[in-house]
């Protein structure tokens, strides 16, 4: 269990974890509150969380926090990762069309499952190998959509202008 | 088939033939008062005993992330409020945290003194809330009139401080809205005394009593490698052994300077989890007392911009919800509404692991299991 005097991993070191095992494909990204952010391609994604999850010196255990964020153009989903061991966190990001597929994360992380519910009936993105892909917050009638695409046009939604 | 009484009356319903069992669907909720809000819980029974359980969430879904878009980000403190509305104080407190980071504003001392007090105030208000309640879901009605005297008292002060007594709206980016009145310090310093002794009578009508043992001791085991692989953080995790606690460990606002102890528990039991709650009621009572003690003299608020707008970036921050682990992520474009804003709630971890504790229990553990887990609807819901 957690070693307290343990020295905590630099971000360097933990970026250098990742790109010995994937070299050429973790592209760092600044993001403030977390030891290290990079970028993978989608393709990598359920790998690269699994050899986070599963190396000892890296062993990301918790699954803190999952979303997407809709550019317009593309969409980024973001997985926050925290290790209670080794007390450092973590995010992983990959980016995916509009309307794209992307694997399932519940393999690695059960709490993936109700995250990608809610990303699957908001964003419209669909998870490859989902146990349990039922809508979870909209109502059961809701045919407008996906609320939370920006683009998105509501009966009752009017949009501020920006200032 | 011969051990079957004889149907001597010979009335038509009672039958010599063997009666057979089987598997039934129970609907459970949206209205239950077990559920502690709207939550439906639909059940595959064998009997008396849970074969499976699947919950139905999102009935207080008001698209808190979309409205977030829309408004700037003092428009949206308000909102937090709406997000987990027994522990306004710590939405607050998270909301602005992030957008601090981000645009990298220095809260003066007195400010985040005001908000470590307002935070724990507000801990031993909502972990009340939920004592009362899981001993009225116990059959125990004496704790609830109990907790609610003094959490009165708790919404009194704050009430004194804000002007609210639910939903604060009290905190700002890079401090609070207002200072404490003269009065408050002196009120609290009694309330703190009187708040010591309280605990022990809690303990006193429920710790040992037989019946209270009976229904949680042992009851809805949650080990520890399904509560992390789930993301069940705060005292539920705790319960299982696991010594983390984020004020602790990854210190945020001043809790660096005050002493305090990481409850846990052994047994990952319900009892636990009523145990490191309990223990957490004191806890937060010590850091309000040396809180109380400590306040500097100073400004309470940073100065921002009128027309606020902090730098393009991204940030995550998380503060110890009373429910657990409470994840503020902010997307900003350098505008003066968030690009996106994504609230990583506890209760929404916490809810899904439901299935996995109650299989094998009876329906009766199950609000027993339910209660114990203090799950906040608004706060799955968003």
């Amino acid at each position: 269990m957690p070693v307290k005097d343990k020295k905590r991993m630099t971000k360097e070191e933990i970026l250098k974890a990742f790109q010995d095992k994937f070299p050429g494909k973790i592209g760092e990204i600044p993001f403030v509150g977390v030891d290290a952010a990079f970028k993978v391609d989608k393709g990598l994604i359920l790998e690269v969380c699994r050899f986070a999850k599963e190396t000892q010196e890296l062993s990301f255990d918790l699954l803190a926090c999952m979303t997407c964020i809709d550019y317009a153009d593309h969409m980024e989903v973001v997985y926050n990762l925290f290790s209670f061991n080794q007390r450092h966190k973590i995010v992983i990001k990959t980016s995916i069309s509009r309307d794209g597929e992307l694997d399932s994360m519940t393999l690695v992380w059960k709490a993936a499952n109700w995250h990608e519910r809610e990303i699957a009936e908001l964003f419209g993105l669909t998870f490859k190998n989902h146990p349990d892909p039922r809508p979870i917050l909209l109502p059961e009638d809701w045919d407008e959509g996906f609320p939370m695409r920006k683009d998105w046009e509501g009966k009752d939604f009017v949009r501020l202008p920006k200032k | 088939m011969s051990d079957y009484p004889k149907n001597s009356l010979n009335l038509p319903f009672i039958t010599t033939e063997k009666v057979g069992t089987e598997e039934f669907i129970l609907n459970m909720g949206p209205q239950h008062p077990s559920t502690h809000g709207v939550c439906r819980l639909i059940l595959k029974m064998d009997g008396e005993v849970i074969v499976d359980l699947v919950p139905i969430v999102g009935y207080l879904h008001r698209a808190l992330e979309k409205i977030a878009e829309n408004r700037t980000y003092l428009q949206f403190i308000p909102y937090t409020d709406r997000i987990d509305y027994v522990s306004a104080m710590l939405c607050n407190h998270g909301l602005c945290m992030a957008v601090e980071k981000l645009a990298e504003i220095e809260v003066p001392q007195r400010a985040e003194y005001i908000r470590v007090i307002m935070d724990e105030l507000n801990r031993i208000a909502s972990h009340l809330v939920w004592l009362g309640t899981f001993a009225l879901d116990l059959g125990a009605i004496t704790p609830f009139l109990y907790c609610f005297r003094e959490r009165e008292m708790i919404l009194d002060l704050i009430e004194m401080t804000c002007g609210q007594r639910m939903t604060f709206n009290y905190m700002r980016v890079g401090g609070v809205s207002r200072d404490l009145p003269g009065e408050f310090i002196p009120k609290a310093r009694e309330f703190v005394k009187y708040f010591k002794p309280r605990v022990d009578e809690y303990e006193a009508i429920l710790t040992q009593n037989p019946i209270f043992l009976g229904r949680t001791k042992g009851v809805g085991i949650l080990d520890q490698k399904t509560a992390i692989d789930y993301s069940v953080t705060g005292p539920n995790l705790r319960a299982t052994g696991l010594k983390w606690y984020l004020r602790k460990e990854e210190p945020y606002s001043v809790y660096d300077k005050f002493e305090f102890d990481i409850p846990t528990g052994t047994k990952s039991d319900t009892w636990d989890r009523y145990m490191v709650r309990i223990q957490e009621m004191r806890q937060a009572n010590r850091i309000v007392e040396q809180a109380l003690e400590s306040i500097p003299e100073g400004d309470i608020k940073a100065k921002t911009k009128a027309v606020f707008k902090p730098p393009k970036g991204e940030a995550y921050t998380r503060v110890e919800s009373t429910r657990g682990e409470m994840g503020f992520y902010v997307v900003s474009e350098g505008d003066t509404m968030p690009y996106r804003l994504k609230l990583r709630t506890a209760s929404f971890s916490n809810l899904a692991v439901l299935p996995e504790m109650v299989r094998g229990w009876k329906i009766a553990d199950l609000v027993v299991i339910f209660a114990s887990l203090d799950v906040i609807m608004p706060d799955v819901d968003r």
